[in-house]
């Protein structure tokens, strides 16, 4: 009678020899949960009291099981230690990772699967349903092993096959596998399928996630109105489902309604403002609309939620200094850089932040000499290679006009503007400090001279690219790269002519170590963009084809 | 103000809850003695901490429930899995002191659609119901057909009081201990279930016993 016995008995799980990790901040806990452990067997347990402690442990020793409790005090909560660990790919497919909340409410901070925990327990739990749920986990992941293999090792055509054999073969993991494929899909850029895909699970029930992948699609596909129409109705179903405000700011973006994705984010970060990386964007977007004082509360939680997160860079303190320069509140902007002194001395491009905000913060306060100094300082960090965001870079040249540095200046604009050829926000704002100096027709001039080159190149490539002369098209597009390196489109055009070129002519070693190397690049340019998934895969494959190994990160 | 001070009361429930739980775990670590009346009074102090638990926990749930927010959180489980789970709890919470059976019917699909929490917490209101009122056995069921998913639990006991029967197919609103709050608290969890226009529902009788089922479309 009892099914679950037998299959129990089929698929045994080794607990003695499972390697476990439990992070929690209250040792009581801790020791609690050990013994808990230790009562179905799992011996081998290790203890860690804070996330960094956790992260630690898991570069020191691989775990098939960690157990984190959501809170842990201080610092990082657990779901930043799982994003980080997922983001630095400190955990294999394979580690079973559940998160323990003292809220039934705790999936609302989760923004996608690939964030999310296998599995949560709330407290207070019992050792049977803790055991219970691990069990299940395991044997799912024993499900999935051949999935994941091909996933980790390039071959996502194999991992869908995996993925469709689970389908027809084990009843039981079947809107699971569906769930994966849905996202192997989505990655391979291949949105039609990935739509009838969600369509498929919907009809089944309407489940939130099926229904945001299916407006993830819909987008992806440019069909912003259908996108908007399914994300509008999950969103009245379920409020508190903060993914969904997320992807509709993406869509309300693509229709260049910046007003609607501000309010779409506000709504996220109203249910859930943990997040740093929603702060961030609502900030920018903020930004973007004049809002300031929306911009400000969003990059200073940020910076604040943000303090032990590796998606925190000086960029954001930047970010805030701006927009507190640009409210008139120097006192903030002074308090900002002296609480954060010691984050941005000790790197580079943090102390080129410093620089650029106390030259502006001098110049408004009349302070000449003081305001030369730190521009000074500024071009040194650029001589020796500091890299700043385009708004920041768009700020330190309007200090140097500020204070007599013409040529300077315009180098600095003309630098952003190869970077930037296609945002036309940035060129606005160039354009706009020229106006505010006095020197619309200079300014007309460098960023036209700046931005015909790079324009003309990027051009040239994808035409030949279109015609089929990839080599033809590498060419052209790695020299608009070497006049423009830190600009993302022309690094994604580079990587795309070149993986065609490599399809197209076979195996190519060098070409391949540079595409990666522009890949990288335009990730850490623009990380949410669209179009990266798709070429990060083209790229595995090609990789995969020729058997090379992915030089690890 | 007053929302104010029921949110401060949500916070210190919640507080109580995970304290009680920590206890709760810490008499699960008291080994048999091997003296009778020393164990038995360690197994009621258990099942006293869980059920305390329990109440906080309804009373967290329906608190959100009158905010507006009992929404169920739909996705796709195994029955196998849930019915196993809540079976090895109450074999726990039993201690051998009554007779626990398990059946999963053969009708039962491999996934069903439900809200995996919220189901547990009906589930084990009852179970522990029948760990105070049965005689000898206790019985989990799951059954399916017709579009439904059947989760039920059964026992020997003298069966439902006719006042509970009637308050709970009348829909009566919850109120204090032994009144049926509860029940009440499993009807709400039934009726989150919502799928094309049909409501999960509880169905409370007496046949041989307290008879418990959630029913989920
Ligand atoms: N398995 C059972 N057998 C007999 N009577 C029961 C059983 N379960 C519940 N009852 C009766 O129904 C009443 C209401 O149950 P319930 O709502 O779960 O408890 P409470 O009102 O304490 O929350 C109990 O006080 C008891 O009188």
């Amino acid at each position: 009678m009892n099914q679950n016995a037998t299959a129990a008995s089929e698929t045994r799980i080794d607990f003695g020899a499972l390697r476990a990790l439990v992070v929690d901040d209250y040792p009581g806990m801790r020791n609690a949960l050990r013994l808990t452990l230790s009562n179905f067997g799992i011996t081998k347990v290790q203890l860690a009291a804070s996330a960094s402690e956790a992260i630690f442990q898991i570069r020191n020793k691989a775990y098939d099981f960690i157990l984190c409790d959501f809170n842990l005090g201080e610092g990082r909560d657990g779901q930043q230690l799982l994003e980080e660990l997922r983001h630095s790919r400190l955990i294999p497919l394979e580690t079973v990772f559940i998160m323990v909340t003292a809220e039934s409410f705790y999936e609302k901070v989760v923004a996608t699967a690939e964030l999310a925990p296998d599995d949560y327990l709330i407290k207070p739990f019992s050792a049977e349903t803790l055991c219970g749920r691990l069990v299940a986990i395991l044997q799912r992941k024993r499900a999935f092993a051949e999935a994941y293999r091909h996933y980790q090792a390039q071959q996502v055509e194999a991992a869908i096959a995996a993925c469709d054999r689970l389908l027809r073969e084990q009843p039981r993991y079947a809107v699971d596998a569906l769930r994966f494929k849905g996202e192997l899909l989505i990655a391979l850029g291949r949105f039609d399928e990935a739509e009838k895909l969600y369509q498929q699970v919907i009809a089944m029930r309407a489940i939130p996630w099926a229904r945001l992948g299916l407006a993830r699609a819909l987008h992806l596909k440019h069909d912003d109105d259908a996108a908007e129409a399914e994300l509008r109705d999950v969103l009245e179903h379920a409020p508190e489902m903060v993914a969904a405000y997320d992807l509709l700011a993406d869509v309300c973006l693509a229709r260049k309604d910046s007003q609607s994705a501000q309010e779409a984010l506000q709504h996220g970060v109203a249910v859930s403002a943990r997040t740093v990386r929603r702060q961030q964007r609502l900030g920018e977007v903020a930004m973007d609309n004049g809002d300031l004082d929306a911009a400000r509360t969003a990059f200073s939680e940020a910076v604040e939620k943000g303090r032990h997160s590796i998606f925190i860079g000086p960029a954001d303190y930047g970010n805030l200094c701006r927009v507190q320069l640009e409210q008139g509140d120097l006192k903030a902007v002074a308090d900002t850089l002296r609480q954060n002194r010691r984050t941005l001395e000790s790197n580079p491009d943090g102390r080129l932040v410093m620089a650029v905000t106390q030259s502006r913060l001098y110049t408004r306060e009349g302070k000449a000499d003081d305001a030369a100094r730190a521009l000074d300082i500024a071009a040194d960090l650029r001589a020796a290679g500091a890299q700043g965001a385009p708004h920041l870079l768009l700020d330190l040249a309007s200090a140097c006009m500020a204070n007599g540095r013409a040529d300077e200046a315009d180098a600095v604009v003309a630098d952003v503007a190869r970077n930037a050829h296609d945002s036309e926000a940035l060129l606005e704002k160039a354009r706009r400090i020229y106006a505010e100096a006095g020197r619309e027709a200079a300014g007309r001039n460098v960023l036209a001279s700046a931005t015909a080159d790079v324009r003309k190149l990027n051009n040239e490539g994808v035409v030949l690219a279109q015609k089929g002369d990839f080599r033809g098209a590498t060419e052209k597009l790695l020299a608009a790269c070497e006049s423009a390196p830190f600009n993302p489109r022309v690094s994604m055009n580079a990587v795309w002519v070149i993986l065609k070129y490599l399809d197209q002519d076979g195996m190519d070693e060098q070409m391949i170590q540079t595409a990666r190397y522009h890949l990288a690049e335009a990730e850490r340019r623009a990380p949410a963009h669209p179009r990266l998934a798709g070429l990060r895969l083209h790229l595995m494959e090609v990789e995969g084809r020729f058997g090379i190994k992915r030089a690890s990160a | 103000m007053i929302d104010d001070d029921n949110a401060f009361y949500a916070v210190l429930i919640h507080e109580l809850k995970n304290n009680l739980g920590l206890l709760s775990m810490t008499i699960d670590r008291i080994p048999p003695s091997g003296g009778a009346a020393c164990d038995s009074a360690v197994d009621v102090a258990r099942l006293q901490c869980q059920g305390v638990v329990e109440r906080l926990q309804q009373a967290l749930t329906i608190y959100r429930a009158k905010q507006g927010h009992l929404r169920a959180r739909i996705d796709a489980y195994s029955p196998h899995e849930l019915i196993a789970e809540v079976g090895q709890r109450a074999e726990t919470l039993a201690h051998g002191r009554i007779r626990i059976d398990v059946a999963v019917d053969e009708s039962v699909p491999p996934i069903w659609f439900f809200d995996r929490d919220l189901v547990e917490m009906a589930l084990i209101n009852a179970i522990h119901n029948s760990l105070v009122y049965a005689r000898s056995v206790m019985r989990i069921e799951a059954g399916a057909g017709h579009g439904w998913l059947e989760l039920t639990v059964r026992d020997d006991s003298a069966g439902y009081p006719g006042h509970i029967l009637a308050s709970v197919a009348a829909g009566a609103p919850c109120r204090a201990r032994g009144t049926g709050l509860g029940l009440q608290f499993a009807r709400l969890i039934a009726q989150a279930h919502e799928h094309r226009g049909r409501l999960g529902e509880l169905h409370l009788a007496n046949d041989g016993g307290a008879v418990f089922r959630l029913r989920l479309p």
